[in-house]
């Protein structure tokens, strides 16, 4: 009888910074999936270091975590991104250390053979970024949301219940 | 009734990675000015450690710089340590050691491929030339990852460790997670020779230089945490010495202080000083690659900086081995101190360079004083003097090169000013050309 085959774990990224506001928001989603996902998923706060990112995305399934600002949707609202296929706006680009950014990063991996098998992004449209570690209340609120929409698509891709 | 004389003094770090731009006059005669702006706000890093409690300095000042955050935490608990009178057994010195290997092969790695590479290699940044020599790059990330288990090990993650602190750290991993990673330094230190070896065939502008090197050293290791402050013009001096023979000033055009050595001037701290000035203590191996290659200290052509670092990425590595096979667990994983009223200072070497604080605190443990002196704003001054003396040699290039020359002898010194490889808003003025 063919066994059947155990699902692929995802690794769950977050960009941004914890102590600037809704930037935080990224890592404040990756907790909260840490405490329900447990050992179903690999888990990676990486702050912005997309260079070290390149090292460890590589034939992975990736779900990447991020604070986006937008002028056309208003704070909260999630965006989705493929990251392998769709055009990333400069939006989503974060700036990290030395500049590098995620379209950077991508653009590396093609070169280097070192892209994630999927790549997927969970965007939450930002309001306030200055510093302090808590996010606004409409982000908060887009968070939770987007965990909602987040764990139905990695449900519904695992076919674990 | 005269009045009392009040002064406002706001101390100030002004660190400096983020925007810098570069000024320069010049005529047919030569170059009459040039100035390495730096107008990157401060960040008041030393104002508000005051009123903190002394064992939070290594974490705050870790804040400092995400490229070389251990560097800001050794140099802080070093100092704390010099204050409160501890002295770490020679376990915890060996971990401490090691954190900082993992620091050095991080930050270099990142600067050379990343940073500095695309500048030999003609293009104009780090993706474009991972599509024509992805093999550069590949191996540099290998290695760098290597890097970033070390500290992710000892830190407990790889950027802004959390697991430093004052007499030790907070958790000492057991001697098979070391063993571990054996293997992948193994391979790293395989790479890194390739990567030496690429470097050294790299094309350099003929740039030769006359520095005052300032660094440590000790007569028992290559410098990273501890050693006396020397320099190859005689400086001699213990880290307690430091502010006797070191003054910052300030400077119209840079929100960051230069420092300046109060008898000569401007010096150089950074890899090529260390190399310098420390080149018998370097492992043999690393030595004899050196020699084979032409690349046998003294180096005092600023663009080779990337041979030096290189050879640095292939030491902490060989370093990084010994001090795992040499492993010893602390009795405990640290020392305890009680807060007293005391001042310390230290010194030790951050990937780019001298890296100095003192503090003082309160009965209370509580930190009254701090002033922190960053390796950029050491090397401030040397960039420009090296501006100034490089460009006359270079002035039949058109602008468009000399601007990119410019960039590059910035590059060399790897300064936290650079957010990205193309950071600089240059202003070449032609003296002759306004005029006319």
């Amino acid at each position: 009888m063919k066994q059947k085959e155990t699902p692929e774990r995802w690794l769950l990224v977050s960009l941004g910074n914890r102590f600037r506001g809704d930037d935080g928001v990224g890592p404040y989603l990756l907790d909260r999936l840490r405490s329900q996902l447990k050992e179903n998923a690999d888990f990676l706060e990486s702050g912005n270091d997309m260079v070290t990112l390149v090292g460890r995305w590589k034939d992975r399934q990736v779900c990447l975590l991020d604070a986006v600002f937008s002028d056309e949707q208003p704070s909260g609202d999630l965006i989705r991104v493929n990251g392998l296929a769709d055009v990333i706006a400069p939006s989503v680009c974060t700036t990290s250390s030395h500049g590098f950014n995620l379209r950077e990063a991508i653009d590396l991996g093609k070169a280097l053979d070192s892209l994630p098998r999927r790549l997927e992004i969970f965007a939450i449209c930002a309001q306030n970024i200055t510093c302090g570690d808590h996010l606004t209340a409409e982000v908060k609120s887009g968070a939770e949301r987007a965990e909602q929409e987040l764990l139905a698509f990695l449900q519904a891709d695992t076919g674990e219940s | 009734m005269a009045g009392k004389s009040k002064t406002i003094k706001v101390d100030y770090l002004a660190r400096v990675e983020g925007e810098g731009a570069l000024y320069i006059r010049y005529d047919d005669h030569g170059v009459h000015e040039v100035q390495l702006k730096i107008f990157e706000p401060p960040r008041f890093f030393e104002a508000f450690l005051r009123g903190r409690d002394y064992t939070e300095a290594p974490d705050i000042t870790a804040r400092i710089c995400g490229i070389c955050p251990v560097a800001y935490q050794m140099s802080a608990l070093h100092a704390m340590e010099n204050a409160l009178g501890l002295m770490p057994t020679e376990p915890l010195r060996n971990l401490r050691r090691l954190l900082y290997c993992g620091e050095w092969i991080e930050s270099h790695m990142l600067h050379i491929s990343m940073l500095h590479a695309p500048d030999f290699l003609g293009y104009p940044n780090a993706v474009a030339m991972a599509k024509d020599h992805p093999q550069v790059v590949q191996r540099a990330l290998e290695i760098k990852k290597t890097g970033n288990a070390l500290v992710r090990l000892l830190g407990g993650r790889e950027v802004h460790p959390i697991n430093v602190r004052v007499g030790g750290f907070y958790r000492v991993p057991n001697r098979e997670v070391f063993q571990a990673l054996h293997p992948q330094l193994i391979e790293a230190r395989i790479l890194a020779e390739l990567m030496v070896r690429w470097a050294a065939g790299l094309p350099f502008p003929h740039c030769e230089q006359s520095y005052e090197c300032v660094a440590l050293s000790s007569p028992r290791e290559y410098p990273m945490n501890e050693g006396r402050i020397v320099s190859n013009r005689g400086l001699d001096i213990s880290v307690q010495d430091y502010e006797k023979h070191f003054r910052e000033q300030q400077v119209p055009h840079s929100t960051a202080l230069h420092s300046v050595l109060i008898e000569r001037g401007a010096y150089l701290v950074g890899p090529m000083a260390r190399y310098n000035l420390n080149y018998p203590q370097l492992s043999e191996g690393v030595r004899g690659l050196a020699e084979e290659l032409g690349f046998k200290a003294p180096c005092n052509n600023p663009f080779k900086s990337i041979v030096v670092r290189c050879l640095e990425v292939l030491y902490a590595l060989e370093e990084a081995l010994r001090l795992i096979d040499g492993f010893q667990a602390p009795d405990e994983p640290y020392l305890v101190a009680e807060p007293k009223e005391a001042s310390g200072c230290a010194a030790t070497e951050a990937p780019r360079g001298l890296l100095y604080h003192r503090y003082a605190i309160n009965r209370e443990g509580k930190i009254t004083f701090a002033k922190i002196v960053a390796p950029t704003s050491q090397n401030q001054k040397t960039i420009e003097d090296d501006l100034r003396l490089m460009l006359p040699k270079f002035m039949h290039l058109p602008e468009q090169q000399l601007q990119g020359l410019c960039e590059r002898a910035i590059r060399n010194y790897d300064p936290c000013i650079s957010c990205s490889t193309h950071f600089l808003q240059l202003h070449l003025q032609h003296e002759a050309k306004r005029n006319s």
